[in-house]
C-alpha cells in the first residue's frame, strides 16, 4: 500500500501573497479584498517577501534543499472562487524539494506491533496562492445559486508533497500532526485544521500481493481533521481492496469522503480534460534566493523539537523519553518550560504532567492548548503538594478539574475540601488506631526496623484516605513510637 | 481658439504666455473630439465635465506660478485599456461595457502629478488585439489621411486623434506594434518605452511579457515631455524597471553627428516590404546621413521567425490574462444560462469578438498538454535568439534605422477576411517587444499619399537615444509637420 | 492535409471556455490550420542550447513588505457585478461534476 499526502498550510503573513489584501477570518463576504484579489481589470502582482521566509523557513525545518531560483507558474483553470481564472503557484521550478519528516514511533504503530520510528520523504515544497471560497449551501445561496466570497483568495499557503512512504491510514494521521508539529515550532503557520489553516489532499494506491507493478492512484480531496485523514484513508483503502478481490480495476480518480456514511464516493474521473496549461508567470520574475539570504532565514527558525527536547535534557535534567514526550507539540513544550521555571523543581513539573495532566486530558479527550490549565496553576498545585497543603491524591483531583474547567487552584482547594488535614487531634487518633491494629510492627521499628514506618504511614493514610497532612502525619507517628 | 490643436511644445507656449488658457484649449479639443466623431470615431468616450474642471485647476495653478510640468493644462487623450478611476474601461469590447474602474493606472497618476487634462478615452482594436482599430465594438477609426483607410491599431484612435490635431499627444500601448505601426499610418510620433519603464499597473493585460505603455506625439520633443511624466519605477509592477526614469528631453538637440546607426539588411530586403515604403525610409536614411551620421548595414538573422515566435506568445499569455473576464465580478454576463459552465461559455461567447476568440483559442492551444513544447517554450528560446541578434547589432552601432511597416496604411475591411496576413504586415515590430527595446516611429515621407514611418530602435533603456536621432531628423526635415486636409 | 480535427477544436474550446457555432469551429479548424503551418518554421530551428526567454529583461525578484493595505469599500467590491446579494458575488448553482482545481 502506498500513500502520499499533500498538504497545504497556510503562512501566517498579515497581507496576502500577491496582493495587499489584509488577511481576515471570519469577516463578511468580501470585506477582506483588494483590486488584485478580484483581478479586476490592469492589476498585477507582487510577491509578498515574508510569505518566501517563511515558505522557506518551514522547508528548512523539513530539511529541504532551498532552490536558488524557483518560478512562479499559472495554473489555468475556471471555477467561481478562481478570480484570474488560473491560480499562480509553483510548477516546474519549486521553492524547495527533498527532505523528510520523522513520524514519532509511538505515533507511528501501525497496529502490526512495530513501532520503529518512520521517515517519509518529501518530493517537494511549493508555495502558492489559496483560492476563495464557494458557499453552495442552499439555505444561504439559495436552490440556484451558489455565493462567492474572496476573502481567502490570494491567503499565502505552502503545499507540502510527501513520497509516498505512508504504510497505513494511521500513519497517515502521525504524518499530518508531525507536520503540524514542524509548522507551528518554526512559527510559520497556525496549522489549525478547523480553522483551514491546514488542509489535506491524500493519493492512495494499492499494490496487489505478490505484484510489482504499482496500482491505480486515486486522490481523496480537502480533509480537513485528523480524524477524517484517517478513517478516509481507511475507508478508501478498504474500497480499493474490494474493487481488486472482486477482479475488477481501481479509476484514476477525485474523490470525496463523507463523514456521515463514512465512505469515499467518486467526486470526478481523471480525463485528458484536465489540463491546467501551466506556463511561467509573465507578470513575475523568477524568485532568486542567494545562499546568505537562505543563511539569514535559517538563522530566524526558533528553536525545533529536537534542540528543544536536547534543551531540557541538557538544562532541566530530564531522560530522553520525558523531553521527546513533553516536545512533542510546541504548545506541550511551552507549557512545559513556564510551568517548570515557575515552580522550579523542572522533574517534579514533568512527572505531573507526563502522568497526571496527561491523564486528565486522556479523559477529557483533549489537547493542553484548548484547556483552562494555565502553567502558572499547574505550578501553584505543586507547591501545595511539596508544602503537604494537599495531597497527591488531592492534587491529582485539582489537576483534573482544572484541565476541565480551570479556576484558581487555592479557591478550589477550599471550595472541594482538599486541604490536607492538620488538625493534632484528629491525627494522633488515626495513628493509635494504626499503631493497636499493627502492634507486632511497631515493636518492630522501635527494635530498629526503620524502614517499617513507610508501612505505618502507608495504613494511617489508607484509614484515613490520604486526607492528612503528610509531615504532621509522620511526626505524630514518630512521636508515638518513641513513646 | 479655432482650428486644430498645437503641438504639445505650442500649447505650453502659449500657457506660459497668457495667449490661451488650459480651459480654452481643452474646451477646443473636446468640441474637435465631438466634431470629428462622425467622419473619425477617434474615441470612445469624452470626460467633458472632468476635463474642464481640471483645466480650471491647471489654470488657477498657473496664476499661482505653480505649474507643475510641461504638460501642465496640456489635454491628453488614452487608450481605452489604461485604467483611470471612476471612469469607464471598456478595451473596446462588449465584455466590459459599462465597467467602471476603481482604480487610476500608473500612467495616469503620473499624467495627472504632472497636470496633464485627460480629454477621453480613445477607440482600439478589442483588448489591444489587432493592427486596424476595426475589431472594436463600438466600430472602425479611419485614417485621417483619407477615411477609406485604417489608422492602424491597436492604438488606431490615439494615434487618429493627435493626427486630426484634437490633441497634441495621447497614450497608446505596444504589445507588438500597436503604437508605432498607427503612428506610421497617421503620419505621427510615437515611443514604445524599453519593456518594464512605465509600469503595466491600471493597463488591462493583453501579454503581460510584450505590453507596454507608450506615448503619441507629434514630435520627438513632446513624446519626451509625456514620457517624463508617465515613466519611472513602481513597486506595483514586478516587472518595472527599478531605476527612475531619466530627463528624456534632456538629450534632444544633440544631433547624429559621429553616431552609428545600423540599417537591419533583413528588413531592407523583406519580400512583402513596397518598394515605395523602402525608398522613403532610404531616403530619410540618406538625410541622417548628411547630417552626419554613419550608417552600416547589420544583420538580425532571425528576424524571418519573429512573427511565429511573438504570436505563440502573445496569444498564450492573452489566453491566460483573459480568463478572468468570466463574467463572475464584473463584465458582460449571459442573460440565461443553465448551469456554472454554460454561464462561462455563453458570456465569454457573446462578450468577445471574433478576433479575441480565434487568439484565445490559438493560446490555448498553444499552452495545451502536448503542444507546450513544440510552440510556447520553442517560441521563447527563439525570442532568445532574437534577443542575441539585436545584441550583437548594437555591438556595432548606436541606434537601428528601419521601416515601421512593410506598407501604407490598407484599406478598412482589407486584411480581416485573413487574420495571418494581417499578423504578417507586423514583421517590423514585432521584434522589439520580444527583445524588450525602445522603439519610435516618426513620419519620413509619403507613399501613394500616404504617410510612411521611420522606426528607431535602440539599446535597452536609451529611450534617449531614439529619441535623439528623431529630434535630429525632425530638425532637417519637415515630414512630421504634414497636416492631413481639412485637419489644419 | 488538415491536422487541427474537429474534436480538438471543441477540446480547446471548452478548455477556454468559449462555445463556438458549427460555423465558426470550421472556420477556426482551417485558421488554426494556417497558422500551423506557419509555426512549422519555428519546429526546423535547432535550439538545443538556447534558454527559454520568459522576460525581456533579468532583474532582481521585487518583492514588498508584509504590509496590508485597506480593504476595498465592500459596495465598491460588487459595483461591477452582474449578480450579487449582499457583499458576495452571485453566479449559477455549481453542480459537483464542475468542481475543479
Amino acid at each position: 500500500m502506498l500513500i502520499g499526502l499533500e498538504v497545504h498550510a497556510h503562512l501566517r503573513t498579515r497581507s496576502k501573497l500577491f496582493s495587499p489584501a489584509p488577511i481576515l477570518y471570519g469577516a463578511p463576504p468580501n470585506h477582506g479584498v483588494h483590486p488584485v484579489c478580484l483581478a479586476l481589470p490592469g492589476v498585477l502582482p507582487v510577491l509578498n517577501r515574508r510569505a518566501v521566509e517563511l515558505a522557506v523557513r518551514a522547508a528548512l525545518a523539513m530539511n529541504c534543499a532551498i532552490a536558488a531560483r524557483s518560478v512562479f507558474a499559472r495554473k489555468n483553470y475556471f471555477y467561481p472562487d478562481l478570480p484570474k481564472g488560473y491560480q499562480i503557484s509553483q510548477y516546474e521550478e519549486p521553492l524547495a524539494t527533498g527532505g523528510w519528516v520523522d513520524v514519532p514511533a509511538a505515533d507511528a504503530a501501525d497496529g502490526a506491533g512495530r513501532a520503529a520510528p518512520r521517515r517519509v520523504g518529501l518530493t517537494r515544497i511549493h508555495v502558492e496562492e489559496d483560492a476563495g471560497k464557494s458557499i453552495h449551501d442552499d439555505a444561504i445561496a439559495g436552490a440556484d445559486a451558489t455565493l462567492v466570497d474572496l476573502n481567502r483568495a490570494g491567503v499565502p499557503l505552502i503545499e507540502i508533497v510527501s513520497e509516498p512512504d505512508i504504510r497505513s491510514a494511521a500513519e497517515a494521521s502521525a504524518y499530518l500532526r508531525a507536520v503540524r508539529s514542524i509548522l507551528r515550532y518554526a512559527d510559520v503557520s497556525d496549522a489549525d485544521m478547523e480553522k483551514g489553516h491546514l488542509r489535506c489532499d491524500v493519493n492512495i494506491s494499492l499494490r496487489p500481493r505478490g505484484s510489482s507493478a504499482l496500482g491505480t492512484r486515486t486522490e481523496l480531496k480537502n480533509l480537513n481533521s485528523f480524524r477524517f485523514v484517517e478513517a478516509a484513508a481507511s475507508a478508501e483503502i478498504e474500497r480499493q481492496a474490494e474493487l481488486l478481490r472482486g477482479g475488477g480495476r481501481v479509476q484514476q480518480c477525485t474523490l470525496s469522503y463523507d463523514p456521515h456514511s463514512g465512505r469515499t464516493s467518486v467526486l470526478r474521473v481523471k480525463e485528458d480534460a484536465d489540463d491546467y496549461r501551466y506556463f511561467p508567470d509573465p507578470d513575475l520574475i523568477p524568485l532568486l534566493l542567494s545562499a546568505d539570504q537562505i543563511a539569514r532565514i535559517r538563522g530566524e527558525i526558533p528553536e525545533l523539537a529536537e534542540q528543544r527536547s536536547e534543551r531540557f535534557q541538557r538544562g532541566f535534567g530530564l531522560s530522553e523519553h520525558d523531553a521527546a514526550q513533553l516536545t512533542a507539540s510546541r504548545a506541550t513544550a511551552d507549557f512545559f518550560e513556564v510551568a517548570a521555571t515557575q515552580h522550579g523543581d523542572a522533574k517534579s513539573v514533568a512527572n505531573w504532567m507526563l502522568r497526571d495532566v496527561a491523564q486528565a486530558l486522556k479523559e477529557c479527550g483533549t489537547a493542553l492548548e484548548d484547556t483552562p490549565l494555565s502553567p502558572d496553576a499547574l505550578a501553584r498545585v505543586i507547591r501545595m503538594v511539596d508544602e503537604r497543603r494537599v495531597t497527591v491524591k488531592g492534587a491529582k483531583q485539582l489537576v483534573s478539574e482544572l484541565v476541565r474547567s480551570g479556576g484558581d487552584p487555592e479557591t478550589l482547594v477550599a471550595e472541594r475540601g482538599l486541604a490536607a488535614v492538620s488538625d493534632a487531634g484528629a491525627i494522633e487518633q488515626a495513628v493509635r488506631e494504626v499503631l493497636a491494629a499493627h502492634p507486632e510492627h511497631a515493636a518492630r521499628y522501635r527494635a530498629g526496623e526503620h524502614k517499617l514506618l513507610d508501612f505505618l504511614i502507608g495504613q494511617v493514610m489508607r484509614s484515613t484516605r490520604g486526607k492528612l497532612n503528610p509531615g504532621a502525619l509522620r511526626e505524630c507517628l514518630l512521636r508515638a513510637l518513641r513513646e | 481658439m479655432s482650428g486644430g490643436i498645437g503641438t504639445l511644445r505650442e500649447m505650453r507656449e502659449a500657457l506660459d504666455s497668457g495667449g490661451a488658457s488650459s480651459v480654452e484649449i481643452v474646451r477646443c479639443s473636446l468640441e474637435r473630439a465631438e466634431a470629428t466623431q462622425p467622419s473619425l470615431h477617434a474615441f470612445v468616450g469624452l470626460r467633458a465635465e472632468a476635463a474642464l474642471r481640471e483645466a480650471r485647476e491647471s489654470d488657477a495653478r498657473r496664476r499661482r506660478g505653480e505649474v507643475r510640468s510641461p504638460v501642465d493644462g496640456i489635454p491628453i487623450a488614452i487608450k481605452d485599456n489604461i485604467v483611470q478611476a471612476g471612469e469607464p474601461a471598456g478595451c473596446a469590447s462588449r465584455m466590459l461595457a459599462g465597467y467602471v474602474s476603481p482604480f487610476t493606472s500608473t500612467a495616469v497618476e503620473g499624467l495627472e502629478r504632472a497636470g496633464a487634462i485627460v480629454i477621453g478615452r480613445t477607440n482600439m482594436d478589442e483588448f489591444a488585439m489587432g493592427s486596424s482599430t476595426e475589431h472594436s465594438v463600438a466600430g472602425p477609426t479611419r485614417n485621417p489621411w483619407r477615411v477609406d483607410r485604417t489608422p492602424g491599431g491597436s492604438s488606431g484612435g490615439s494615434a487618429a486623434a493627435v493626427a486630426a490635431r484634437i490633441v497634441p499627444a495621447a497614450l497608446g500601448s505596444d504589445t507588438g506594434g500597436s503604437i508605432r505601426q498607427p503612428d506610421a499610418f497617421c503620419g505621427v510620433v510615437g515611443i514604445k518605452p524599453t519593456y518594464g519603464r512605465v509600469s503595466r499597473w491600471g493597463l488591462v493585460a493583453f501579454a503581460s511579457s510584450l505590453d507596454q505603455i507608450g506615448a503619441f506625439a507629434r514630435s520627438a520633443e513632446d513624446c519626451a515631455w509625456l514620457l517624463e511624466a508617465i515613466a519611472g519605477h513602481d513597486a506595483r509592477d514586478s516587472t518595472s524597471i527599478p531605476e527612475p526614469a531619466p530627463a528624456f528631453s534632456a538629450a534632444l538637440g544633440a544631433g547624429v553627428r559621429g553616431l552609428r546607426l545600423g540599417m537591419p539588411k533583413e528588413y531592407f530586403e523583406h519580400e512583402g516590404a513596397a518598394d515605395a515604403v523602402l525608398g522613403s525610409v532610404r531616403d530619410a536614411v540618406a538625410e541622417l546621413e548628411r547630417a552626419g551620421a554613419q550608417t552600416i548595414e547589420v544583420s538580425l538573422p532571425n528576424t524571418r521567425l519573429a512573427i511565429a515566435s511573438y504570436y505563440a506568445i502573445a496569444n498564450a499569455e492573452a489566453s491566460s490574462n483573459l480568463a478572468r473576464f468570466d463574467g463572475v465580478r464584473y463584465g458582460h454576463r449571459t442573460a440565461n444560462a443553465n448551469g456554472l459552465t454554460e454561464m462561462y461559455c455563453r458570456s465569454r461567447s457573446e462578450g468577445f469578438g471574433a478576433e479575441v476568440k480565434r487568439r484565445i483559442l490559438l493560446g490555448t492551444y498553444f499552452l495545451s498538454a502536448g503542444y507546450y513544447d513544440a510552440y510556447y517554450r520553442k517560441a521563447q528560446q527563439v525570442r532568445a535568439l532574437l534577443r542575441a541578434d539585436f545584441e550583437r547589432a548594437f555591438e556595432r552601432c548606436d541606434a537601428l534605422v528601419a521601416p515601421t511597416t512593410p506598407e501604407v496604411a490598407f484599406r478598412l475591411g482589407e486584411k480581416t477576411a485573413d487574420p495571418l496576413t494581417m499578423y504578417l504586415s507586423d514583421i517590423y515590430t514585432v521584434s522589439a517587444n520580444l527583445a524588450g527595446l525602445p522603439a519610435l516611429s516618426t513620419p519620413c515621407g509619403f507613399a501613394d499619399g500616404l504617410p510612411v514611418g521611420l522606426q528607431i530602435l535602440a539599446r535597452p533603456l536609451d529611450e534617449a537615444m531614439a529619441l535623439r536621432v528623431a529630434d535630429a531628423f525632425q530638425r532637417i526635415t519637415h515630414h512630421h509637420t504634414a497636416c492631413p486636409d481639412g485637419f489644419a | 492535409m488538415a491536422r487541427i480535427t474537429r474534436a480538438e477544436v471543441e477540446r480547446v474550446a471548452l478548455l477556454a471556455r468559449l462555445s463556438l457555432s458549427e460555423q465558426e469551429a470550421l472556420r477556426f479548424a482551417r485558421e488554426l490550420d494556417s497558422f500551423l503551418d506557419y509555426m512549422d518554421q519555428l519546429a526546423a530551428i535547432d535550439t538545443r542550447d538556447v534558454g527559454a526567454l520568459a522576460q525581456p529583461l533579468v532583474l532582481a525578484t521585487p518583492s514588498r513588505g508584509d504590509d496590508p493595505a485597506a480593504a476595498m469599500d465592500p459596495g465598491l467590491v460588487v459595483a461591477n457585478a452582474p449578480a450579487s446579494a449582499g457583499s458576495a458575488f452571485v453566479v449559477p448553482k455549481v453542480v459537483e461534476s464542475e468542481a475543479e482545481g
